[in-house]
């Protein structure tokens, strides 16, 4: 993971999708306007947050397969990369809310769903600070974050298509989504690049923190 | 399933001779619906009064839940070497459902005494009830014996099973809703399809991951 080719992908991604995004035409739609460029944010941070947290429910399934510490450590800086991608979403998402829907923060089952996902992690990083025994603590978290884990993809995933709630997120409830905006192609050519170049930035950050979490381990003992 | 069957009977056993935690949990209910009833001096709107339900339910479940673990850690030593993690597990899950929708159910009888009982369709209701309940059970069945191997006792017990306790609760507020007649949309069968459904991936959850928590 130390290679260079994959990061520089990274920025070079990241800096089309900041000039892209911004200057590119986009499709001209009542209430949106132009704050349909925050696709290329809010957006690609709940994929990079559901990459990240993937890759630490791999390595919890791991441990507890077969314990190592060094699992352990990948799962849970993943968990704290995952969380600031999360916040950063939760960000962009509210701000885009309170120029198109007109508040901040509605009811709404997309809504609900983020919220549950960044309580349950931050309960996750609050189980882990409880327990001092390494090995107990590894194991026990790789049982929360399954379990968390595995909720939250019920949750946000399946119960919205049986509940037959109604979404104001778009995406959802008669409110176009974005294969509908993509019609004129224009805004796929940033999207896709963006959302690899976000993925790809969120786990450059978590092997950076895994590193640091590795060293720091080795000075302990 | 004998060794099921009886684990299921020892725990009930043990809740009927320790009356302490007898009397602690009706006291709970008692005093907790009557401050609810002291609160409003009209009748309660449905909205309300669906929400207060499920937080009393919840409270009510983590209360009752707590009991039924603490001071018997020599006990379990016990348990661990006759019976596998597996037994256990669904012993438990099925007792506390059990006990949970007793206490559950006495909190609803007391609800409705003093505060009133605006559903339109009971029986779809008290369905709602035993599914959430029996979620919310097996939820905290977990829950506690993740909790019980950190250092936070049920401030941390609360703090990992709130959040995951939102995606049952939304359901059964949106079934009790349909139930009470208030504005929403959707039917009984989509939503009793999602509760059920979490019910069975908690349960499944708790089989699968539980012997990873047994015995250190």
């Amino acid at each position: 993971m130390r290679a260079v080719w994959w990061k520089a992908i990274c920025v070079i991604l990241l800096v089309y999708t900041a000039v892209a995004g911004f200057l590119m035409p986009v499709p001209a739609l009542p209430i949106l306007h132009e704050t349909i460029r925050n696709l290329y944010f809010h957006v690609c941070m709940w994929f990079a947050m559901m990459f990240i947290l993937t890759v630490s429910l791999v390595y919890s399934i791991k441990n507890l397969r077969n314990p190592n510490p060094d699992y352990d450590i990948i799962a849970s800086q993943c968990v704290t990369t995952g969380m600031a991608f999360g916040i950063l979403g939760l960000i962009t998402g509210s701000l885009w809310a309170r120029y198109t829907w007109g508040a901040w923060w509605i009811n709404d089952p997309k809504l609900n769903g983020a919220v549950i996902t960044l309580l349950s992690y931050f309960a996750y990083i609050v189980l882990r600070n409880s327990m001092d025994d390494e090995q107990k603590k590894s194991r026990v978290s790789a049982v929360y974050n399954i379990f968390a884990y595995v909720m939250l993809v019920v949750f946000v995933m399946i119960y919205p298509r049986l509940s037959e709630v109604d979404s104001l997120h778009p995406g959802n409830g008669g409110n176009p989504g974005f294969n509908v905006y993509d019609l004129d192609s224009h805004m796929r050519m940033v999207f896709y690049p963006a959302v690899i170049g976000w993925v790809l930035l969120s786990a450059w950050i978590a092997t950076l923190s895994i590193r640091l979490e590795r060293i720091k381990q080795l000075k302990n003992q | 399933m004998n060794q099921i069957i009886a684990i299921i009977q020892r725990e009930f056993r043990h809740e009927i001779r320790s009356r302490k935690s007898w009397l602690a949990i009706l006291l709970y209910i008692a005093s907790i619906v009557y401050i609810c009833y002291l609160g409003f001096h009209h009748d309660l709107d449905a909205e309300t009064w669906n929400t207060l339900f499920w937080i009393l339910v919840v409270f009510i479940a983590m209360f009752a839940s707590s009991g039924s673990f603490s001071g018997r850690e020599a006990e379990m030593l016990y348990i661990y070497t006759l019976v596998s993690p597996q037994k256990f597990i669904i012993a438990r899950l099925i007792y506390n459902g059990l006990f949970m929708l007793f206490v559950s159910l006495m909190a609803f009888g007391g609800y409705i005494f003093f505060v009133g009982c605006p559903l339109s369709n009971l029986p779809i209701f008290l369905l709602t009830m035993l599914f959430t309940i029996w979620g919310i059970a097996s939820l905290l069945t977990l829950s506690f014996s993740i909790a019980a191997k950190g250092a936070g006792g049920f401030a941390l017990m609360s703090i990992i099973s709130f959040p995951l306790l939102i995606p049952l609760l939304i359901s059964a507020q949106h079934l009790a809703a349909l139930c009470l007649n208030i504005g929403y949309t959707g039917g009984y069968a989509g939503n009793m399809v999602a509760l059920i459904s979490l019910d069975v991936i908690v349960a499944a959850l708790s089989y699968l991951l539980f012997p990873y928590l047994w015995r250190d």
